[in-house]
């Protein structure tokens, strides 16, 4: 299993009483689009807050490219960018000095960086307005920014929680096609997570359905709807879950 | 590591220094509250000023003897309007009085001039209004006064000489002249301690204020550019690309070290006009803390840089760890809101005490907190008193580096992210 980008096994995460992972475990290869669907409460945003690096699992692991997390943080954050859900931007800066910053921690020289900040501005579509200061975006001008910024460096493996959330049709579209463009064009792997079942259905090659800390099914879109017999992942998340 | 550092602290000072609220709050206010404090006070010295030079007063004579006539010549003397009234009983006067807008009635009653030349005691009555019960009012009152006295002074001189004709009246009315000179540092001042002491007093206002300012500045920035992070969880993307959590903490302290320094510069220069107006006040005959011999030597600037940086670490570090356990904003303000009363304490008692005449108990207490020893060592860099400054700077940097070791730690832990304090439940739960 050369092509393995993430590998979890028997995640688990305490918080004092709470057990938000118990026993969580996938595998992500090389080039998806691989997204964690599940209800509020699930444990995506702690499943992507340990790969991110951010917490430690209480017992499992979760590997990146082979790195373990837990044990190698700073090889993991050479290699992955990550989108936390509704995260915003320094306010003061411009759009321009924002992807400056960010490009600073991962080019050696000032051209690398200049060409990171040029194609962070041609992914994020947002023009001129990448002069003005952030505070003056609207939520989906931010979206497309934090996006912009996550795919610039070309990481090996994009970390995306609910990179739509919120957003208004026009937002969403032009977020989704970001992913799908950037993922075929670069050879990025993009892991996500969503509320959104259609959407995770149009974007992602391969999804794993989270309920109370564990993966419950895992499998490509069409692997799952044949499964279970359904027409939609809506369906089939509420058949694997017998919540329906 | 240094490019990532760099590139922290120059996005740190944008971020913060662009946020209307800091640099209103910490760099323009203090250049214009401290000069309108200072104009505000001098405006009011001279108003005060020019209501005790352009005093009136009313006379009621009743006596009309040859010594109440000279009485009057003398109050005409003084830099005040006389008016005498016809009026011949006191109500009648103050009605008077209050027709002429004037606030000072002297009533001489009859005999006055008789129980003088028969040696007996004389009396005069001196009624004063009160309406705003300003600082003005009571110095005019007492403005008539010093005439009178004057008067008192002539009877008593011309009592003596004519009773000890030998005699030195000034000798025999006071026998004994005391003269105050002042020592500082060893060296003889001849100027009156009561001059020292206004001239001291105007120093050691300003610097435990200026301290005190600058420490609770810098906490609200650090506090507040850690919660924003937080808030818009740029925190949490910060903290997932290749620089090390410590190069971020750090970065973060020398941000706000920088933007706490232009504050204290602005700072500084507000209050050293404040302070001079208070010197303008103040009759110091022209003698400054360099002609004491109190002026700071390289070495007492050096030192005090040290403990003022020492101590602005400690109290960056301190609102980080505070703010690291905050949701937001106005949560961060409100959890290092009663972090300032460290600051407070120590700066109000030594703006007017000596930590030495206070209590025991007292002592302790402020000798415990950290910020005392910033005071202490400020004044001891005017004093030359090296040793004292190196104890406080030791204490300072024990306290900081123990501050810095607990936010290195709750930084390097994923606390910084799951950490909350819960206004609601008062207690730390987890996300």
């Amino acid at each position: 299993m050369n092509n393995v980008v993430v590998e979890t096994k028997n995640l688990v995460k305490t918080f004092g009483d709470i057990k938000a992972l118990n026993g969580l475990s996938f595998t992500v290869t090389q080039g998806e689009i691989f997204g964690l669907i599940g209800p509020n409460g699930a444990g995506k945003t702690t499943t992507l807050r340990i790969l991110a690096t951010l917490i430690k699992p209480s017992s499992g692991y979760a590997k990146i490219f082979g790195y373990d997390v837990e044990k190698n943080p700073s090889e993991v954050r050479r290699i992955i960018s990550y989108l936390p859900e509704e995260a915003g931007a320094y306010k003061n800066l411009s759009g321009f000095e924002y992807f400056e910053f960010m490009a600073n921690f991962y080019h050696q020289s000032p051209q690398e960086g200049r060409a990171a900040v040029e194609e962070a501005a041609k992914i994020s579509g947002l023009g001129e307005r990448l002069k003005d200061r952030v505070k003056t975006y609207s939520k989906g001008m931010n979206r497309r920014l934090l996006l912009a910024r996550a795919l610039m460096m070309k990481p090996k493996l994009a970390i995306l929680d609910e990179p739509t959330s919120g957003l208004d049709v026009v937002h969403a579209f032009h977020v989704r096609r970001i992913i799908q463009e950037y993922t075929k064009t670069h050879g990025v792997t993009v892991l996500l997570s969503s509320h959104n079942m259609l959407e995770v259905e149009f974007l992602c090659n391969q999804v794993a359905l989270v309920n109370e800390g564990k993966v419950i099914s895992q499998g490509s879109p069409h692997e799952l709807k044949s499964h279970y017999s359904v027409n939609n992942l809506e369906d089939v998340f509420m058949e694997a879950t017998k919540l329906g | 590591m240094v490019k990532g550092l760099s590139n922290l602290i120059s996005k740190e000072i944008k971020e913060l220094l662009r946020d209307p609220k800091i640099l209103l709050g910490m760099v323009l206010m203090p250049l214009i509250t401290f000069p309108l404090m200072g104009a505000a006070m001098n405006i009011s010295t001279s108003t005060l000023e020019e209501s005790t030079r352009n005093v009136s007063v009313m006379i009621m004579n009743l006596d009309k003897g040859p010594l109440a006539e000279s009485l009057l010549l003398i109050l005409q003397s003084m830099n005040a309007t006389i008016i005498e009234t016809g009026s011949s009983t006191v109500e009648d006067a103050l009605v008077d009085l209050s027709q002429n807008n004037t606030t000072t009635l002297v009533v001489i009653p009859q005999g006055f001039s008789q129980n003088l030349t028969l040696g007996l005691r004389a009396k005069i009555i001196v009624y004063s209004v009160f309406e705003s019960l300003s600082l003005a009012e009571g110095i005019r009152s007492s403005a008539v006064e010093v005439p009178i006295n004057l008067y008192k002074n002539a009877l008593v001189t011309q009592a003596i000489r004519q009773a000890f004709p030998d005699r030195d009246p000034l000798a025999v009315l006071d026998p004994i002249s005391i003269s105050n000179v002042a020592v500082v540092k060893g060296k003889i001042v001849n100027v009156s301690s009561d001059i020292l002491r206004s001239l001291f007093m105007s120093q050691s206002l300003g610097f435990p204020l200026v301290i005190m300012l600058l420490l609770i500045s810098a906490m609200q920035i650090a506090a507040t550019s850690i919660s924003i992070e937080k808030e818009e969880k740029t925190l949490e993307t910060l903290l997932t690309v290749p620089i090390s959590r410590l190069g971020i903490l750090t970065g973060k302290l020398a941000g706000s070290v920088v933007v706490a320094a232009a504050g204290a510069i602005a700072s500084m220069v507000g209050v050293n006009y404040y302070i001079n107006s208070f010197n303008e006040m103040i009759p110091t005959q022209n003698i400054s803390l360099e002609d004491l011999g109190l002026s700071m030597t390289p070495l007492s600037y050096g030192l005090l840089g040290v403990m003022i940086f020492v101590t602005i670490v400690s109290a960056l570090a301190l609102a980080i760890i505070v703010a690291a356990f905050s949701e937001n904003v106005r949560s961060a303000q409100a959890l290092v809101g009663p972090l300032n009363f460290i600051f407070i304490f120590p700066s109000l008692i030594l703006m007017f005490a000596d930590i030495q005449m206070l209590p025991y108990p007292i002592q302790i207490v402020l000798y415990a907190i950290p910020y005392t020893h910033s005071i202490i060592a400020t004044k001891a860099a005017f004093l030359g008193d090296y040793f004292t400054m190196l104890v406080s700077i030791a204490y300072v940097s024990a306290f900081t580096i123990a501050v810095l070791y607990i936010a290195a730690r709750i930084f390097t832990t994923e606390k910084i992210v799951t950490a909350r304090i819960s206004f609601k439940k008062l207690k730390i739960r987890k996300p």
